[in-house]
């Protein structure tokens, strides 16, 4: 985010802590759109993301006086905003999480693959089947843990810059690109697996830690 | 494979991130396209890592709800009035 539209966040911040309606309408008209999307992205479901987008707006309104104004608005607005979608998220039955361990590529001794890697590139080539590999894609972020799921869905999906998301996660650059990598070899091989015969990886006999990387 | 250069598992998971995202120093870039050449299995790899990354961008929601900044807004206001803020 450049340093201009960190000039106009900051007018407007003020403009609301002073109470200016002007200022609090046009704060929404500049970040519903991009807050409904992170919220969908947590959410996978319009009416809750449209309700998380409300309550984000809620705390934004409440508790702009909390935000410190040497802080780059637009990343303590997300985490408000991640905060109400997750918040929503809890109240809804938990979808079984799988381990990221288990669907890492596997190597030899040798530092070779274990086993082979099929091209499964073709099978986006067509509009309608790459459709419904996105959704498929949209649900295996879902099982991802939420530090890896955020970071995925605001760089791939959101197309955020990666210096935006690791301000707003509060995460350095390297352990950005570590939960970026780890995601994306989950989903690829998820998408692999729909592909054709699981490759022959064998699981863990005990879950892997899924620690922030 | 020479012993000096990287596997396959190396090139996997510590080096395709920067490859992709082009934050990796020349002469490292040169020697993982020279893998990619010689090794089916890498570049299947790399050719469905970013297979991933295209069918990831294709998730993002077009329809923001068309009123929504309105919604939001009457929302808010609502919410002032009841608790008296």
């Amino acid at each position: 985010m450049d340093n201009d539209q960190a000039a106009a966040d900051l007018e407007l911040v003020r403009g609301i802590k002073a109470g200016e309606d002007s200022a609090f309408e046009k704060m929404v008209e500049r970040y519903h759109a991009r807050v409904y999307s992170l919220a969908y992205g947590v959410l996978r479901n319009p009416e809750d993301a449209e309700e998380a987008t409300q309550d984000a707006f809620w705390t934004l309104y409440r508790k702009i006086g909390t935000f410190d104004e040497s802080k780059k608005f637009f990343s303590w607005f997300y985490r408000v905003a991640l905060n109400a979608a997750y918040s929503r998220a809890r109240r809804r039955p938990s979808l079984p999480t799988t381990s990221i361990e288990d669907r890492m590529p596997r190597f030899l001794g040798d530092g070779h693959f274990a086993a082979d890697v099929p091209d499964w590139s073709v099978a986006i080539e067509d509009e309608a089947a790459a459709r419904e590999l996105a959704k498929k894609a949209g649900e295996f972020i879902a099982e991802l843990p939420p530090a890896y799921r955020d970071v995925i869905w605001m760089y791939d999906v959101e197309e955020m810059p990666s210096a935006d998301i690791a301000e707003t996660l509060e995460i350095s650059i390297p352990a950005f690109k570590s939960r970026l990598h780890r995601a994306r070899l989950y989903v690829r091989q998820r998408l692999s697996e729909l592909q054709g015969p699981k490759p022959a990886a064998k699981p863990s006999a005990t879950p892997a830690a899924e620690a922030a990387g | 494979m020479s012993h000096d250069e990287k596997t396959c598992q190396e090139l996997v998971l510590d080096c395709l991130l920067d490859f992709e995202e082009g934050t990796m120093p020349e002469a490292d870039r040169v020697e993982l396209q020279r893998h990619f050449e010689m090794c089916p299995p890498c570049l299947n790899f790399l050719t469905t890592y970013r297979a991933t990354g295209r069918t990831l961008k294709m998730l993002k929601p077009r329809e923001i709800p068309p009123a929504l900044a309105e919604t939001v807004i009457v929302f808010v206001r609502k919410r002032c009035k009841k608790e008296g803020g």
